[in-house]
């Protein structure tokens, strides 16, 4: 049975009214006006009604809006269209990831990094003599492509828990070339990195296990990116040596193959500037020790270590990303000499290879300092396989210290990353000064060779910079100078 | 004479006009913590959010050539201290906890407008049994650390006799947060204004919010300036001030609350939950720039609550921090002296 409400009962009254004023129409004026004023009262009793009714409508109604809004109802035609429009899409990216899209097994970043150059020499390049593919006559200038690298990156396994995450390296480069256009793409990087301990937290301090070809952790120009290198050049210190029995270097910017464990104690991370400071960082890792990609060239393996602590301070602090190192390289080489009889070179043994660093770094936005100081002792064979002498041990040094002034805002991490409409990237300008001094055996004397660079960088896009570097180079051997001009782009992707 | 003084009287007026010229700066640069959806440089939540997407400062500042540069940053609070602290913004806006710390770390700010109060939400997977705070306890909950938002979650927290550490709690971004929740890589998360949004996109449900509830709990956000670039130039932080405040009364109109909400949708945050955030609240409270004794002893709780709770490592001087100078002069020029009410410290209105 419906339920009759107080208003409907009140209508239904004077509809009732209404009617018996039709039926007694024909009745005395007097009763019409006894009638009219009782119609009368009942319309007024009718509107009070209404009212209250709407009063209590208008309370309600705000419920009920809130309700409806939450349930809208859509029309078939209206869902059909979204269903279609749903088909399309799910159709065009099917289409699109067949034919279109890049694929993995596992998730992968692929990254590249191109230099283009111009080099000017006050010294001419001659080497007449050499066979014909790698002679040169008279060069003063010369274009170059710096290094041209591509690299694989990606995750093998993601621990979205802990992000204890499993991850890979894969990057092929090439170096300019001489006499010859095979630009062969070398093996640089190709390891497996495990997180050993959860990588979510700041504040937690980080375990990394790295198997296989890899940068080593050692000192600051090997492992430093622009951030704290801005020279177009590396230093002499960490080039490969140069022949067999050579050392033009120390050997410690190529990649060895073996397995390296880095950690850190204490992190400290300051979360109103989203800054984070490992008090100290560590590294040990043994490897074969002859370079990439290659197997071992000896029964000994070499070890390398590092010991960095950095002021645990907060970001506004004037001692910020002050940081002091120490590296170690143990190793064995084999020596050798030239054989009597055949006139080429063969092992007559091993001997020590052993490098130890410090350095110093102070990277506060807009300063940068860095100062690092080497010594290598490199065993050495002397005489022939038939009249071998005593061997001996190269005692080389180095010095290197930079020093820049960034404008602009390039450096500062949190500035960098806004939301904007353009492609925007904040332009900067890096003056600079490095000197470099490389003695390669310092018992010797006279070996020093002292590099001076001036130069500035400038960040116009993401991923791109202009860099140039004017070089005063200082022979002490042969008591001769020469300057350096260099101008290159450097972009990536 | 007279000529010698013909002569110079050009040469004084164009040295007088190169000083006038040089007490301008030839650029303002203006730095929000908030980016829109897609990080579009679109905030929302106050008048000043407002006031970039009207383009207030351009129109107030291109009679004088002065160019106006917005900074939008994704890193939020914590992104803005680290410009401030290289002295790459003049004004900003930001939220209680990033600006304390900031303050107490030695930044040099100043604190000009109040502006208003945020809420915060706690947000679960829809499908999570989690019905109160107490279920949550040994659960991963994500929250932005070093921002607004997490100064406003310890002080939900210790009405309930809770701490951080009765949880496994991660320190996330905004967007991290969002996709860690979509896929129940956490089990709750700390938010701001976006909350509605997780909510009708079906992703989260509210368990416990700030809004419409005790304005100590919720977070406040504050303009601020940089105390060199006020400094040297007074009369162009008046100028701004005035702009600010001038919006403020338009954004307190509860006339305007729909086209206020539009503005902010421009953020990508859909009009309807923008508009559930800011239901059941006194709009007019919410975006009054006045720097009362409420707002102001408001502050100093919040400072104490953040040092007790080692948010905050040093002290700061809230009287001392804030300059209502500018906000006095601009009252009287744009004619709102008396627009807001004002709140004595126990969040009483003021005659």
């Amino acid at each position: 049975m419906k339920k009759i409400t107080p208003l409907a009962a009140a209508v239904a009254l004077a509809i009732g009214s209404l009617s018996a004023v039709q039926a007694q129409a024909a009745s005395s004026p007097a009763q019409l006006e006894k009638q009219l004023q009782a119609l009368q009262q009942s319309v007024t009793a009718l509107q009070a009604e209404l009212a209250q009714q709407k009063q209590q409508n208008a309370t309600s109604t705000d419920v009920v809006t809130q309700a409806d809004a939450a349930e809208t109802y859509a029309t078939r035609d209206e869902v059909q269209g979204l269903q279609s429009d749903l088909e399309n899409y799910k159709y065009q990216v099917q289409r699109e990831r067949d034919t279109q899209t890049a694929l993995s097994t596992r998730g992968l970043l692929i990254s590249g990094v191109i230099q283009g150059k111009y080099s000017a020499t006050s010294q001419q390049v001659n080497n007449p003599n050499a066979p014909a593919a790698t002679a040169v006559r008279d060069r003063t200038s010369t274009f170059d492509l710096g290094a041209v690298q591509i690299g694989f990156n990606g995750s093998l396994y993601k621990d979205y828990d802990e992000g204890r995450n499993l991850d890979y390296a894969l990057r092929f480069g090439t170096s300019p070339q001489q006499g010859t256009n095979n630009s062969y793409l070398n093996l640089l990087d190709a390891n497996l990195v495990y997180n050993a301990l959860p990588t979510v937290n700041p504040e937690d301090p980080r375990l990394t296990v790295t198997f296989g070809q890899q940068l080593l952790p050692y000192g600051l120009e090997v492992q430093s990116t622009e951030e704290l290198k801005p020279t177009i050049n590396v230093a002499q210190f960490s080039l490969p040596t140069t022949g067999v029995a050579g050392s033009s270097g120390l050997d410690l910017s190529r990649r060895q193959l073996g397995l390296i464990v880095r950690g850190e104690l204490w992190p400290v991370f300051d979360y109103g500037y989203s800054y984070r400071a490992t008090t100290l960082t560590y590294a040990l890792g043994v490897i074969n020790g002859n370079g990439p990609n290659k197997t071992d060239d000896n029964n000994h393996k070499d070890l390398v270590g590092r010991l960095a602590y950095t002021l645990p301070v907060d970001y506004n602090s004037l001692l910020r990303q002050l940081t002091l190192g120490a590296s170690f390289y143990e190793g064995q080489q084999n020596l050798y000499l030239t054989d009597t009889a055949t006139a080429s070179q063969v092992s007559v043994g091993e001997g020590r290879k052993d490098r130890y660093g410090l350095d110093l770094s102070y990277n506060h936005h807009p300063i940068g300092i860095t100062y690092e100081y080497n010594e290598g002792f490199d065993a050495k064979a002397k005489g022939t396989t038939s009249a071998r002498g005593e061997d001996t041990t190269a005692h080389s040094r180095s010095h290197t210290a930079t020093l820049f002034y960034n404008f602009g805002e390039q450096f500062v991490k949190g500035y960098r990353v806004q939301g904007r409409f353009d492609d925007w990237w904040p332009k900067s300008y890096q003056p600079f000064y490095r000197f470099d001094r490389f003695n390669p055996n310092v018992d010797l004397g006279h070996q020093r060779v002292d590099i001076h660079t001036a130069g500035l960088n400038v960040f116009f896009a993401q991923t791109t910079k202009f860099q140039l570097n004017i070089n005063h180079n200082d022979y002490e051997s042969t008591g001769k100078q020469a300057n350096d001009f260099l101008a290159q782009f450097q972009f990536g992707f | 004479m007279k000529n010698v003084l013909k002569t110079l009287a050009p040469l004084a007026l164009l040295l007088s006009l190169g000083a006038q010229a040089a007490e301008n700066p030839t650029v303002i640069r203006f730095g929000s913590p908030i980016v829109g959806t897609g990080n579009r440089p679109v905030a929302y939540g106050s008048y000043y959010a407002t006031a970039q997407t009207k383009a207030l400062f351009e129109q107030e500042f291109k009679k004088d050539g002065i160019r106006v540069e917005w900074n939008n940053f994704k890193g939020a609070g914590p992104a803005v201290n680290e410009a401030v602290a290289n002295n790459l913004l003049d004004i900003t806006w930001e939220g209680d906890l990033p600006a304390l710390i900031g303050k107490a770390g030695g930044l040099n700010t100043r604190l000009i407008l109040a502006s208003g109060f945020l809420n915060t939400y706690l947000l679960v997977p829809s499908n999570s049994t989690a019905e109160t705070l107490e279920d949550l306890k040994g659960k991963k909950v994500a929250v932005f650390k070093g921002t607004a938002p997490q100064l406003s979650a310890a002080k939900i927290l210790a009405e309930h006799n809770l701490k951080e550490r009765d949880f496994r709690t991660i320190s996330m971004d905004g967007n991290t947060a969002t996709a860690a929740l979509t896929t129940g890589d956490v089990d709750a998360i700390w938010t701001g204004s976006s909350a509605y949004q997780l909510v009708d996109r079906g992703v989260g449900k509210i368990v416990l919010d700030t809004r419409a509830r005790s304005y100590e709990l919720a977070s406040q956000g504050f303009v601020l300036a940089n105390e060199q670039f006020e400094q040297k130039y007074p009369h162009i932080v008046q100028r701004i001030v005035n702009v600010l405040v001038k919006e403020a009364v338009w954004s307190s109109e509860a006339a305007n609350k729909s086209k206020v909400l539009q503005l902010w949708a421009k953020s990508g945050i859909p009009y309807s939950s923008l508009a559930r955030d800011i239901e059941g609240i006194d709009l007019k409270r919410a975006q009054s720039p006045l720097l009362d004794p409420f707002f102001l002893a408001n502050i100093k709780r919040n400072a104490e609550q953040a040092k007790k709770l080692n948010l905050l490592l040093g002290d700061v001087n809230i009287d001392e921090w804030q300059k209502p100078d500018y906000l006095q002069q601009a009252l009287k020029e744009v004619g709102a002296e008396h627009y807001w009410t004002t709140y004595n410290a126990q969040g009483q209105p003021q005659g």
